[in-house]
């Protein structure tokens, strides 16, 4: 569904050469949560980044679906395999203004925002039950804005999901909240790969360890709630040819 | 024609330039360590300001049309060094997007005003021409150079914010946008406070001269207005002009946005 081949990363970061890793291979199927975890500075966060077209890349492809990377404009790209940075930063306004930003963009130009009821059912998913659509975004504690941060992208439908530690900011009955909102998105043959420090929830289905420029992988035990999600969901648009 | 002009004489202008001695007694006895700042930036505007002169004499003498287009480039491309030279985060590709900016809002308002409210005979006419574009380009070249640095430093500010904009899949303007807003906004601000104060608190410094020089002081007012006008235009044009083309510089081919720690590599090839 979702392949990384060989991708590399490599360039200077505050003047000193960052390298690390050269040569990471993986695939992601879909319907199915994988947890990421590796030593601190193993680069997780930067192959996530990488598989967002975040950052530059020394080699290697991506594809979605069959189709490579650059077949896609890179918002396109970004627009399906959606990176939710640690520190994701709210925008000016109230939280509908924020669930429904990426309306205001170009890439989303041919479809229509979520309504505020389909909002409010996001929030109550993400246990903000007090937080209404009128709340201003700034007023919001850490973990309310992680979760908004988080529900903005989950309202675009991606089709990868990249989530870089966004439980961290939350307590952990909101974490298995948020772990659970992630899974029931997983329809549709959408998948999700999530770096994780806290313990296993047991929604992932399997654990890529990345440690020393290289990465493995171990299947978790098949349980009811790390099984395949199936369903159909939203059909991802096709691919706009790129238009450079 | 030069009915009421007062000349100086060139003992009365170097007995002028003693005023500049309070400016060094001052550094000397602060120990700014300006002195030798303010020795030389008193004799450049000397032979600058001279040598203007004495080009502008020969220019009237023999203008032709490529003469006073050379000389009209020669500028432009002065005023880019200024404004490229005041500008804190210098990088590569800068100097042509100034460049751009500051020649064509500068060159557009001079000839429009030029040759629309003046009329200039004939047309390329340096009398009206070089003074006129000088002004435009003084102005233009501190107001882009202020919005360059606003926008940038805007953009380093919301660091984050045009992250997370950019991975929900903004393209580069979209992300930059609100960054050119306030950046815009703001070197609109100066502009706009000068044409409000014009006449009350100060009579701007090409009106005095006109009057200095013997001018009738109302049209010396019909030019300041016009002069006026045609700075905010031209100011405004050029802040734009050299926001929608600066902001690129900040992000990828890929339009992932270059925050500080990627800059070195790939910032420095433009």
């Amino acid at each position: 569904m979702f392949e990384a081949q060989h991708i590399g990363v490599q360039y200077q970061r505050s003047g000193k050469p960052f390298a690390p890793f050269s040569d990471v291979s993986f695939a992601l199927e879909g319907g199915r949560l994988y947890n990421l975890t590796g030593p601190s500075g193993s680069g997780k966060s930067t192959l996530l980044a990488a598989c967002a077209l975040m950052l530059p890349r020394s080699g290697g492809s991506l594809v979605l679906n069959g189709v490579p990377f650059d077949r896609f404009h890179p918002t396109e790209w970004r627009r399906r395999v959606c990176l939710v940075p640690q520190a994701a930063a709210l925008v000016p306004g109230t939280v509908r203004d924020n669930l429904r930003f990426p309306w205001t963009l170009k890439v989303n130009a041919g479809t229509q925002p979520p309504s505020d009821g389909a909002l409010e059912e996001l929030l109550a998913l993400a246990q903000l039950n007090g937080v209404t659509l009128d709340h201003s975004a700034a007023q919001l504690s850490g973990g309310q804005q992680a979760r908004v941060a988080l529900l903005r992208a989950f309202a675009t439908r991606p089709t990868v999901m990249l989530l870089d530690e966004v439980e961290a900011a939350l307590d952990e009955e909101s974490a298995v909240a948020v772990s659970r909102l992630t899974r029931a998105l997983l329809t549709g043959g959408t998948t999700c790969l999530r770096i994780r420090h806290r313990a296993d929830d047991g929604y992932a289905c399997g654990t890529f360890t990345l440690a020393d420029g290289a990465i493995s992988y171990e299947a978790h035990p098949a349980t009811v709630s790390n099984a395949p999600v199936t369903g159909e969901g939203v059909a991802a648009p096709a691919p706009r040819e790129r238009s450079r | 024609m030069t009915g009421g002009v007062v000349n100086i004489g060139y003992v009365e202008l170097v007995g002028a330039s003693l005023l500049m001695l309070v400016a060094g007694i001052v550094s000397w006895r602060l120990r700014l360590g300006q002195t030798r700042r303010i020795a030389v930036s008193t004799v450049r505007a000397f032979v600058q300001l001279l040598a203007m002169g004495l080009l502008l004499v020969y220019l009237f003498q023999y203008q032709t049309w490529w003469l006073v287009g050379i000389v009209l480039v020669g500028m432009c491309i002065a005023a880019t060094q200024i404004a490229t030279g005041r500008t804190k985060r210098v990088m590569g590709g800068l100097w042509a997007d100034t460049f751009v900016s500051i020649t064509v809002s500068s060159l557009v308002v001079s000839f429009i005003v030029v040759e629309a409210v003046i009329h200039a005979d004939p047309w390329y006419n340096a009398m009206q021409l070089v003074p006129i574009t000088g002004m435009m380009l003084g102005n233009t070249l501190s107001a882009s150079a202020v919005a360059t640095d606003r926008l940038l430093a805007s953009m380093d500010s919301r660091a984050s914010e045009i992250y997370t904009m950019v991975a929900l899949g903004a393209t580069p303007r979209e992300a930059a946008f609100p960054s050119i807003k306030a950046a815009v906004g703001a070197g609109m601000t100066p502009t706009l406070a000068q044409l409000s104060a014009a006449g009350i608190v100060q009579i701007p410094g090409m009106m005095s001269g006109q009057i200095l020089a013997g001018a009738d002081p109302i049209i010396a007012a019909k030019y300041q207005i016009v002069v006026l006008l045609m700075v905010s235009a031209a100011t405004t044009l050029s802040i734009v002009v050299m926001c929608f083309l600066a902001y690129k510089k900040r992000f990828s081919a890929e339009g992932y946005f270059l925050d500080p720690a990627l800059r070195d590599d790939i910032g420095s090839q433009g």
